[in-house]
């Protein structure tokens, strides 16, 4: 991947690129994924294996508002495009 | 069109649905359509004490729009083909 | 007499959306999603939808870096404005 710009001439060849490979997901309602990617539409309606998902739950407190995450391992899931935010390839 | 074809394949497998309200269903995938509207049978909530009110129900329909996640057993996929098929797809779709 | 708008090409301050999408490619730009959240990064390339690949992108809530991918594709039915940090 040295020259992404020349890969990439659309959005979608981003994701494309990542196909088998693992990617993060950030999703609405304060979740995200790592999975590894196998399928993907238009929509970004994602199929993806391995994944871990992280979902943060903010407590307001007296003193502040506490953080916590949740992490959930599912072994092969389906993720509707409209709950995607951003992919990223390489996840962390 | 090709989750959608992903989908009738799974017919008759188990899966759990997890709708954006945060309720999960496990039931048998009866049928599914364009929209990716699902039936299932068989149906039992995973959280039943959080939602007493699916006790009685035996069966049913969910609308595409309100679903997450659809939990799918990883033996009833073949990843190599579904990259494929992926990748296909976009080939089809966006002009090079 | 040309039909043509005039064009400022120094500040972009001139032209169509669809001018300042296409001039923007390549330029560091600040993506703004609905919810409030930035992402700064190199913009390789966008599509109809404002679907978004970013390059170097650094994710900001509330002024603060929280994340930074290599790179970031952004579903455009989150973005709120595209910013140019650069002249185009």
């Amino acid at each position: 991947m040295a020259d992404l710009s020349a890969q990439v001439q659309e959005p979608f060849d981003l994701v494309r690129l990542s196909l088998s490979e693992r990617v993060f997901v950030k999703l609405k309602g304060e979740r995200s994924l790592t999975g590894v990617l196998h399928a993907y539409d238009g929509h970004m309606n994602m199929i993806m294996s391995d994944v871990e998902e992280t979902i943060l739950m903010v407590e307001p407190e007296e003193s502040g508002s506490t953080v916590q995450t949740m992490k959930r391992a599912m072994e092969m899931l389906f993720v509707r495009g409209d709950s995607v935010i951003l992919v990223s390839p390489g996840a962390r | 069109m090709l989750i959608f074809s992903v989908f009738k394949t799974l017919t008759d497998q188990i899966v759990t649905v997890e709708l954006k309200n945060d309720l999960c269903i496990t039931g048998t995938l009866k049928s599914v359509d364009q929209f990716l509207n699902i039936r299932l049978d068989k149906i039992s909530v995973v959280d039943p004490e959080k939602h007493p009110h699916m006790m009685a129900v035996k069966n049913c329909f969910i609308r595409g729009s309100v679903v997450r996640y659809v939990q799918i057993p990883a033996t009833a996929v073949d990843t190599q083909l579904l990259e494929d098929a992926t990748r296909r797809e976009h080939a089809s779709t966006h002009k090079r | 007499m040309s039909s043509e708008p005039p064009q400022d090409s120094s500040t972009g301050a001139v032209g169509t959306p669809a001018d300042f999408l296409k001039g923007v490619i390549g330029k560091r730009v600040v993506v703004r999603l609905i919810s409030g959240v930035d992402y700064q990064g190199l913009l390789s390339c966008l599509d109809g939808y404002m679907n978004i690949a970013l390059e170097q992108t650094e994710e900001y809530v509330d002024g603060a870096v929280v994340n930074r991918y290599g790179d970031a594709f952004i579903r455009g039915n989150n973005v709120l404005y595209i910013s140019a940090m650069e002249s185009i």
